[in-house]
């Protein structure tokens, strides 16, 4: 028997708004404006907001937390849509059922973002090739966002041509192949003053880590020998007063290659420190003339270096 | 009004069972109230399954009725059908005196009785059972279509939203406009 949800006491159609799913609360949405500013007033929380680009759909995928009553947060539910050029599709019921079929990809994307009142997307993912003209409709899509991601199945020219389209919007860039065509294409990535890219593998020389002005730079795999790491640290400590843009460098090395702190501390003079937090992971602080500070972690194949606090 | 009493009926709850207490602690009788509907059938209820109701409790403790007040006075609920205050009832004694837990199956799920159970629990303001029932209305549209959705929860378009209110406004316009004529002949 249906019911008149309008009719029932504000703060109980709050309530049974908030016992609603995600994907049930979308599907609410839809219904009339009524309910969207329903859905958006009740200020629904969702965590990294993250799409990926197909080259005919757009996926969306929403995670929602929920506090425990030990009070610490865990993950709850992940909810997937797929947007195509006409209707979308949720993976998050039994079967898919396609919804508002004269909503257009642009539709959806500016009704998810309005209702959970979201004004930038997490992550935007570019999962394989696809024309430069789709890039650039992607583009007006999310004028900006937090992490660029893109996948290693897309072609190293694709990755190229995504990367310098896209990078001024993204706080953080994330690749994982190498796509420099010889020593002179990555030593201009390296010297480009980006906030923080994460790409591999790659082979790095000392000169690399000298000139870098990337800030923050992972590279998974990288391959550097412990004695030109060696030689990078003891040049840290002796560039008193000069200033070096990076603030955190992690290097993986392929797993089976494990890194020696003997070998990468010999002759620098260190203070063994341990984490706060209990973990018994090797860290080293390192401190320069000028009182500048760097932490050095070296775990396995792992190699870390943080400037300051 | 009627007087038939349903505290110790089968559907209703029986007389307060005498709960395990220590030795040292002497008996202290419950103490009961009676409650009506719109069907004027009279609930005997105890006082402690009434604490879940804040408005009831509020009442009781304002009140300050003996035994034979009380059964003399009935609190009246009009608003509220016969069917719907047994639910209620029931539902208090079944939980009397220990606090709901989280999926309560022994609720009534009777779902065409939903929303009148819903607007009668909000104005007894028993919490918990509010919100097990607003979770029972959340479920009713689990895993359906934005039209289907519509169609349970009967949910108006754009278009009648944007009627209903242009008919609102000229419903409003034309009680402000007969309150001025009437306030004009006032002073005529």
């Amino acid at each position: 028997m249906p019911i008149r949800i309008f009719s029932l006491p504000g703060k109980d159609l709050q309530y049974a708004l908030n016992c609603m799913n995600i994907c049930d609360l979308i599907a609410f949405s839809l219904c009339s404006k009524r309910t969207k500013n329903l859905v958006k007033s009740s200020n629904r929380k969702i965590h990294l907001p993250t799409i990926y680009v197909y080259e005919n759909r757009v996926q969306f995928f929403i995670r929602e937390r929920a506090l425990q009553r030990e009070d610490y947060e865990i993950e709850r539910r992940i909810f997937q849509f797929n947007f195509h050029d006409k209707g979308a599709e949720s993976a998050c019921r039994n079967g898919i059922g396609v919804w508002k079929k004269e909503f257009t990809q642009n539709d959806w994307i500016a009704h998810f973002m309005s209702t959970f009142n979201h004004s930038m997307i997490h992550t935007l993912g570019i999962m394989n090739n696809t024309s430069i003209s789709y890039l650039d409709t992607i583009k007006q899509f999310f004028p900006k966002f937090h992490k660029l991601l893109i996948s290693g199945t897309c072609s190293r020219e694709f990755i190229k041509i995504v990367f310098w389209k896209l990078y001024t919007i993204a706080e953080e860039v994330e690749f994982d192949r190498n796509i420099f065509d010889d020593e002179n294409d990555k030593s201009k990535f390296l010297t480009q003053n980006f906030k923080s890219v994460t790409f591999g593998p790659l082979k790095l020389t000392l000169d690399d880590l000298l000139t870098l002005n990337i800030a923050d730079l992972t590279i998974n795999f990288a391959n550097i020998s412990e004695k030109e790491l060696n030689r990078f640290l003891k040049l840290w400590m002796k560039g008193n007063h000069i200033f070096y843009r990076p603030k955190a460098i992690r290097l993986c090395t392929e797993d089976e290659i494990d890194i020696s702190c003997e070998e990468v501390l010999k002759g620098i003079k260190y203070e063994d420190v341990q984490y706060n937090n209990g973990e018994d992971f090797p860290t080293f602080r390192l401190r320069r003339g000028d009182g500048k500070e760097m932490k050095v972690f070296i775990a396995d194949n792992e190699f870390v270096f943080r400037v300051g606090q | 009004m009627s007087s038939t009493e349903q505290g110790t009926s089968s559907a209703a709850p029986a007389e307060p069972t005498t709960a395990p207490e220590s030795a040292a602690a002497p008996e202290v009788p419950e103490s009961f109230y009676y409650v009506h509907g719109k069907d004027k059938v009279v609930h005997k209820v105890s006082a402690g399954a009434l604490q879940h109701s804040a408005l009831i409790h509020g009442m009781i403790s304002n009140l300050g009725y003996t035994e034979e007040q009380a059964k003399a006075n009935p609190f009246p609920f009009e608003n509220i059908d016969g069917d719907i205050l047994q639910m209620v009832v029931d539902w208090c004694n079944q939980h009397k005196g220990k606090p709901t837990p989280p999926e309560d199956t022994n609720l009534p799920k009777q779902k065409e009785k939903l929303f009148d159970l819903v607007l009668a629990v909000n104005y007894l303001e028993i919490k918990e059972l509010l919100t097990y029932c607003c979770k029972q209305v959340a479920m009713m549209v689990k895993g359906k279509s934005p039209e289907e959705i519509r169609e349970i929860w009967m949910i108006p378009t754009d278009a009648e939203d944007e009627a209903a209110e242009k008919e609102a406004k000229k419903r409003a316009g034309k009680e402000a406009a007969g309150e001025t004529a009437a306030a004009a002949g006032d002073a005529k």
